[in-house]
């Protein structure tokens, strides 16, 4: 049997332990929903506009909901040493646990999506961008969770250290307003941001346009971001996850 | 390096790691012979958890090389975990799952077909007397069923070498002796045992191999008797007689008794032979028409010889390694 074939049976128990309940699912559905709902209702022409960053946002909240504290909670639970008496490596353990997060918000981005979609006729400029910057923003935002995991020794750093990540995020990277009206000293921030590659890619996917002149910089950017989070996923992971 | 399935099931050469500036093993070597049960004793802070955690492949030692089952830890660390089981000493399933997904989701991580861990997981729920509690959650479960579901656990994938690091820790007695019969079964059917406990009337039950560890270096090596051996005081004969004797008159008669006490209606005797002591003893019995009633030998125990090592501190080292 494969590292692979390990590495999905993790994916699968997490998604089982953590991921399949009602009251996450609900809480990562409703808040954008009821989001995009307020906004349509103050707009409907508008809601367009917002859409594509409310879809990266219930995104980002998902891929990195339990990714930014499984490293740690299954430390303290003991089951993390459980895990690392099996005969896996730490990359399948990584790719498990980024696998069941990403999954996770995925899911539920698309039922966004596709609620939108059929209940508001969101259309679909371009689907190919839009499913790459899902499953690339996915695998980098799933990524960072789980660094922020194995960055910190207690639940409650993770859980502040993703917070200090993730909010401040939302107001740079174009989610609720266009990066074309942002203050030119913001812009190189916000460039900074994978969010605002992922809005940007989604924006595409959505209505056809993005900030960009070329439009796979943001898929270029968010590559980047998967492959650097990887590298220093694993190399805090083995540095961490034995103490 | 290639697995020998007729070398030790572990060997150990020169194993150093320290924590910063602190030393947890100082050069240790043992080699453990397949198909016993090994037990590796010292006080706490020894350095019994580090080993382990090394033996396992969870931690790198700053020297020296250790083979399980013949392959290099250091070097093939996923083969060696394939190969062994560890009982940790804590309780460390998935509480939210079911005792049969938790033992169904191991076997997957160890390579078991859907077929074969259907087979395997009955099999442990039986062998286990959990198979009535195959669909509750870990949480659920007794400390005493917890630590029996922890063992099945590691048995998942009928591993060559079982590592069980306290695994009767906090158990009641009948919880405790239920999972050394469940231990010594498993040792029966093939499995070597590599067992750490402060409980060391549980290590002299079930090793036929002990080591000793004090301040990360091993002081002792060897079977229990040639451990206990090194107890300073005698062998004891406790004996009863119906009528009333003299102790003079005994240790007149008797000249392998080297001393005699009444204790609560019984004869304490220490003695020099074992086999001539008593001899002479129910000869005199039979001279003075005594009834001999009871007739016991008290033995240094394990637990005098492991703290009469501890009390000397870290005496040369005996036995074979």
């Amino acid at each position: 049997m494969s590292q692979m074939t390990r590495a999905l049976a993790i994916g699968r128990k997490d998604v089982e332990s953590y991921y399949a309940k009602p009251p996450l699912i609900t809480w990562a559905l409703l808040f954008p929903a009821v989001l995009m709902l307020a906004m349509y209702l103050k707009d409907p022409g508008g809601y367009l506009a917002v859409a594509p960053g409310v879809i990266a946002m219930t995104l980002l909240f998902g891929c990195t909901s339990m990714a930014a504290i499984v490293v740690t909670f299954e430390k303290r639970a003991g089951t993390l040493r459980r895990l690392l008496l099996t005969p896996v490596t730490p990359q399948t353990i990584i790719l498990g646990k980024a696998g069941s997060a990403a999954a996770y918000g995925l899911g539920t981005s698309l039922v966004l999506a596709l609620g939108l979609g059929l209940l508001l006729g969101m259309p679909q400029a371009n689907p190919l961008a839009f499913a790459v910057g899902l499953l690339l923003a996915a695998a980098a935002f799933s990524l960072l969770g789980i660094l922020a995991s194995v960055m910190v020794r207690e639940v409650f750093e993770a859980m502040t250290l993703m917070n200090f990540f993730r909010f401040p995020t939302l107001f740079i990277s174009g989610v609720f307003m266009p990066l074309e009206t942002f203050p030119a000293w913001l812009l190189p921030l916000a460039m900074l941001s994978p969010l605002t590659h992922a809005v940007e890619l989604l924006r595409l996917g959505v209505s056809g346009t993005c900030y960009f002149a070329w439009p796979w910089i943001p898929a270029l950017v968010l590559a980047a971001y998967v492959l650097g989070a990887w590298w220093l996923v694993v190399r805090g992971f083995r540095r961490r996850a034995g103490q | 390096m290639a697995a020998e399935s007729n070398g030790p099931a572990v060997a150990v050469e020169g194993l150093n790691k320290s924590y910063g500036a602190v030393p947890a093993l100082r050069g240790v070597s043992f080699t453990m012979p397949r198909g016993g049960v090994f037990a590796y004793l010292g006080p706490n802070g020894a350095g019994k958890t580090t080993t382990i955690n090394i033996l396992c492949g969870l931690l790198r030692p700053d020297s020296g090389r250790v083979t399980v089952c013949g392959l290099e830890v250091s070097q093939e660390p996923v083969k060696v975990k394939a190969r062994i089981g560890v009982v940790p000493d804590e309780s460390n399933l998935y509480p939210e799952l079911s005792c049969g997904r938790n033992l169904d989701y191991l076997g997957e991580l160890y390579g078991l077909t859907r077929e074969a861990r259907r087979a395997r997981v009955a099999e442990l729920l039986a062998l286990f007397s959990l198979a009535d509690r195959a669909q509750m959650p870990f949480r659920a479960l007794s400390r005493g069923l917890k630590r029996r579901l922890v063992l099945a656990a590691a048995m998942v994938h009928a591993p060559e070498v079982l590592f069980l690091d306290e695994p009767t820790i906090g158990l009641d007695v009948p919880s405790a002796r239920a999972l050394r019969q469940l231990i010594r079964r498993i040792n029966q059917e093939g499995t070597t045992v590599f067992l750490t406990t402060h409980n060391l009337a549980e290590a002299e039950e079930l090793a036929d191999r002990v080591c000793i560890l004090i301040q990360g270096r091993v002081v002792a090596i060897g079977t229990p008797g040639e451990i206990r051996s090194r107890v300073e005081r005698g062998t004891y004969l406790r004996l009863g007689l119906s009528g009333e004797a003299a102790a003079e008159d005994l240790l007149s008669a008797c000249p392998a008794v080297k001393q005699a006490q009444r204790q609560n209606g019984l004869w304490r005797l220490e003695v020099a032979a074992l086999h001539a002591a008593l001899a002479q003893c129910l000869a005199f019995a039979e001279a003075r028409q005594l009834t001999v009633n009871e007739v016991g030998v008290e033995r240094p125990t394990l637990e005098e010889a492991f703290l009469s090592i501890v009390q000397q501190g870290q005496p040369p080292e005996v036995g074979q390694r």
